[in-house]
């Protein structure tokens, strides 16, 4: 007799949900695609690019706001059909670590960079006038870059730095591939776009004139004519008009080998910057506490083109080995 | 078997001679002869509590695992560095506990065969240090959950 090769999987058994996030082409309007049937599979640690890990998340909560009406007909009335007269879809959740990317994603406005200022800088809210970046070299790519010796001097293992290309006056979306922000108007401010910019790292080594980096660029190989700038840390604003946009991708990946996906092409920050706090042991409510970033975001619709349908979110579901289905 | 192949990698110098033969240095306390103490520097597994839910398409099984493990430290230090050694089997336990999930064997037959579903944990939860004498001891427990396959 051949022995049964199935098995009825229960609901799926799960520990902390994953984010991953890949920057929308705001210019274009061109979300970030992923398709399960193809990717689904991934390594949870080394996402298929452009997503980037944000690691695990806690108190994830999708919220599903469409509303339908019914088409009432008859004595007594009675539904005849339904339409579909609101679509709308939130997210939350809590991030376990304070990164730029964490920062900016939660949110709901302009993230910075503060750049070391320059001696004797006028103090600003945002970060006074920046040292002068120095002119990366021919040969850098995304982990290692090049200056001239006497530049690199100026960096140590543990320097934080963001790289891009000077501010020459240009408006509308500013950063590549992340648009950091919305200029109406030209500023003043030739370090503007590397204020903004998520285009940073930590610097793991110094060696001669090359900057080895403990991750690479986001933006990877910098493009020429960029430019490099010491950060001391980040900022960000309660106000402004600027709204961040990404695709996400949330995964729950089941103990028997099965995954969930959440995909949202388009997701706008909505919340102002929040936090919660944790305490770190959980006995003791008045001790050491872990201090969260909050997000909360409202997904934007994108037509399928499969058949045109507007949607805001694929929930994906690949069984596990052997599973019934 | 399976933490036992992880802590051969882990740590490949953390071995024990049992029946003359040298292994990784885990071991079920039921498959082993009974003996009046653990020995030192190894981990010693002891199966606990068991539950069943099996309201679910299939059921679910939930077996309470005690590791145990214990040192003097080493001899070159004059065992001075029995806090160091247990911290280090604490470090070695947690990453032989990661991930927390293994493809589930049947080892009633030779050689196993591999089921079709896995078993999986929950995270470690660790007791007090206990110092007896020139011994420093620990214990950690971890639920250990499995589905029932067609036949078992």
């Amino acid at each position: 007799m051949m022995a049964e090769n199935w098995f009825a999987a229960p609901a799926p058994i799960a520990q902390r949900a994953r984010a991953y996030f890949a920057p929308v082409s705001r210019a274009t309007k061109t979300p970030v695609v992923f398709d399960a049937s193809q990717q689904g599979a991934f390594d949870l640690d080394s996402p298929p690019a452009p997503w980037i890990d944000l690691g695990p998340i806690q108190r994830l909560t999708r919220s599903a706001g469409s509303k339908s009406v019914a088409r009432m007909a008859g004595i007594p009335a009675a539904a005849l059909e339904q339409a579909r007269e609101t679509l709308n879809a939130q997210v939350s959740f809590e991030f376990l670590s304070w990164t730029k990317l964490t920062m900016a994603l939660a949110t709901g406005s302009q993230h910075m960079n503060l750049l070391v200022p320059a001696t004797g800088g006028t103090p600003a809210c945002d970060g006074a006038q920046a040292a002068p970046a120095v002119a990366l070299q021919a040969g850098s790519t995304a982990s290692v870059l090049q200056l001239a010796a006497a530049d690199a001097a100026r960096f140590a293992a543990g320097s934080t730095i963001a790289v891009d290309a000077d501010y020459t006056g240009q408006t509308g979306f500013l950063g590549t591939p992340v648009s950091g922000a919305y200029l109406r108007q030209p500023l003043n401010d030739v370090d503007y776009i590397r204020r903004i910019t998520f285009n940073v790292a930590l610097v793991s080594q110094v060696a001669g004139s090359a900057l080895t980096l403990a991750q690479p660029l986001p933006g990877g190989v910098p493009a020429p004519g960029s430019k490099l700038q010491a950060l001391a840390g980040f900022v960000d604003r309660e106000g402004g008009t600027f709204y961040q946009e990404w695709s996400a991708l949330f995964v729950i990946a089941g103990t028997q080998g099965e995954r969930i996906f959440f995909h949202y092409p388009r997701l706008q920050s909505i919340a102002g910057t929040e936090e919660t706090t944790q305490p770190v042991d959980g006995k003791q409510e008045g001790g050491l506490a872990q201090s969260l970033l909050r997000g909360r975001f409202l997904a934007l619709p994108v037509p399928d083109p499969l058949d045109g349908e507007r949607v805001l979110c694929y929930r994906t579901f690949l069984p596990a080995p052997h599973a019934l289905i | 078997m399976a933490l036992r192949a992880r802590l051969a990698s882990i740590n490949p110098e953390r071995m024990v001679l049992i029946r003359g033969a040298l292994r990784p240095g885990i071991l079920v306390e039921e498959a082993e002869a009974p003996a009046s103490q653990s020995p030192p520097d190894v981990f010693v597994l002891r199966w606990l509590g068991l539950g069943s839910d099996s309201s679910l398409a299939s059921t679910l099984v939930a077996q309470e695992c005690e590791i145990l493990y214990q040192t003097c430290g080493t001899q070159c230090f004059g065992g001075l560095d029995r806090g160091r050694a247990l911290c280090a089997m604490d470090a070695e336990l947690v990453a032989m506990l990661a991930p927390c999930g293994t493809p589930k064997l049947n080892y009633a037959s030779q050689p196993p065969v591999t089921m079709l579903t896995q078993v999986f944990w929950d995270e470690p939860a660790f007791t007090p240090l206990v110092a007896q004498r020139d011994r420093v001891s620990r214990s950690a427990r971890v639920t250990v959950y499995s589905y029932l396959e067609q036949g078992e």
